[in-house]
């Protein structure tokens, strides 16, 4: 099919739908209403249900703080705590970024540009989450263990630390591996478009 | 009430380019009702604040194309939906083969990338470069090249076939 054939075919469209006009005034003011609300993508979904989860834990966890009665618990109740609020709102307000777009005053150009670098930025958040992720890893056993136990791994089951660890680092290994390539996929698309436009804005 | 008399006598007379940008950036009548309700949700949202700078329909088109844009890189969605099956997504009058060079031309289109499929559509829609570059924030000089490569690739195509 040839543009001049593609653009017959278009205009045949047009006066077709020309002929259709049936929209009533109240359905177009129902579609302007908040009733129907563009509601988050498959993203948001996931991130929305890991933070509920996250915020829960850390509620749950600051309610026996007192439980951790060594310095090093201390510390490490301290940053489990703070990595479980932290990260889901910094992974909710990047995506929210994302949706703040302005759609009413940008150009086509605008938000293209505007998408792909808050999607990247997207992942650059999730980058840090997984590289933290190992970290946490260490660092919650022995406070989920005093918390939900009453034992101090690092005195009574330090065979656990030896089993727990090398699992964990696997599983971690693999799932980072996973989650990231999905990511890496958006953001390659994102990085296609910001070249795509840059090689147009060379050309003239 | 006569911004809301005004708001629906525009998009009774341009629900046509609602339509044909939904067709051309969603796979199915599920995306592409949901498509219809998000542009029409954003035209009214821009409406109380158009002061007329702009043509109405240049004004349009460029709302109608980012909440497209940003649809297809979102895509799943859900919540309420209006009903639109009776009136405007009711598929064009049948004709097998007026349908059949449609859907060549729906995918030749879907085939290009975010930028050009916006400039094929304007073009389509009779704009000159001037007003399409208006539209998409991109140079006179860069809609013309991108134009000129858009009918090489379609020629390339036609030959491979």
């Amino acid at each position: 099919m040839e543009l001049e054939e593609m653009q017959t075919t278009w205009s045949q469209l047009s006066d077709q739908l020309e002929h259709q006009k049936k929209l009533t005034n109240t359905l177009i003011m129902e579609m302007t209403k908040q009733r129907y609300r563009s509601k988050i993508g498959i993203l948001s979904r996931y991130e929305g249900l890991g933070a509920v989860i996250c915020f829960a834990a850390a509620i749950l966890l600051m309610l026996q703080f007192q439980k951790l009665d060594t310095w090093y618990l201390m510390a490490s109740g301290v940053f489990t705590v703070g990595y479980i609020i932290l990260l889901p709102v910094a992974v909710l307000r990047s995506i929210n970024a994302m949706k703040s777009i302005d759609l009413i005053n940008n150009t086509y150009k605008d938000t293209l540009i505007a998408y792909a670098k808050k999607q990247k930025q997207f992942l650059r958040t999730q980058r840090i989450g997984i590289y933290l992720n190992f970290i946490l890893l260490a660092v919650s056993l022995p406070v989920v263990v005093k918390v939900f136990k009453g034992d101090d791994i690092f005195v009574t089951n330090t065979e656990l630390l030896y089993g727990y660890i090398p699992f964990m680092v696997i599983f971690l290994v693999l799932f980072s591996k996973w989650g990231y390539t999905k990511y890496r996929n958006v953001t390659d698309s994102a990085s296609e478009i910001l070249k795509d436009l840059e090689d147009g804005s060379r050309q003239i | 009430m006569k911004e809301e008399q005004a708001f629906t006598k525009l998009i009774k007379q341009n629900g046509g380019i609602i339509y044909k940008i939904t067709r051309l950036y969603t796979d199915d009548t599920e995306s592409q009702k949901d498509l219809y309700q998000e542009i029409v949700y954003q035209l009214w949202k821009g409406f109380k604040t158009f002061r007329g700078e702009a043509k109405i329909t240049t004004w349009m088109y460029r709302i109608a194309l980012n909440t497209a844009l940003l649809h297809l890189k979102r895509k799943k969605r859900s919540g309420y939906k209006v009903s639109l099956d009776a009136v405007v997504l009711k598929q064009e009058d049948y004709d097998p083969l007026f349908e059949e060079r449609l859907k060549i031309l729906y995918s030749k289109i879907k085939d290009l990338g975010d930028v050009d499929r916006g400039i094929i559509f304007l073009f389509l829609e009779g704009k000159k470069y001037k007003e399409i570059a208006k539209i998409t924030g991109l140079s006179t000089n860069n809609v013309g090249t991108r134009m000129a490569r858009i009918k090489e690739r379609l020629r390339t195509q036609i030959n491979k076939n």
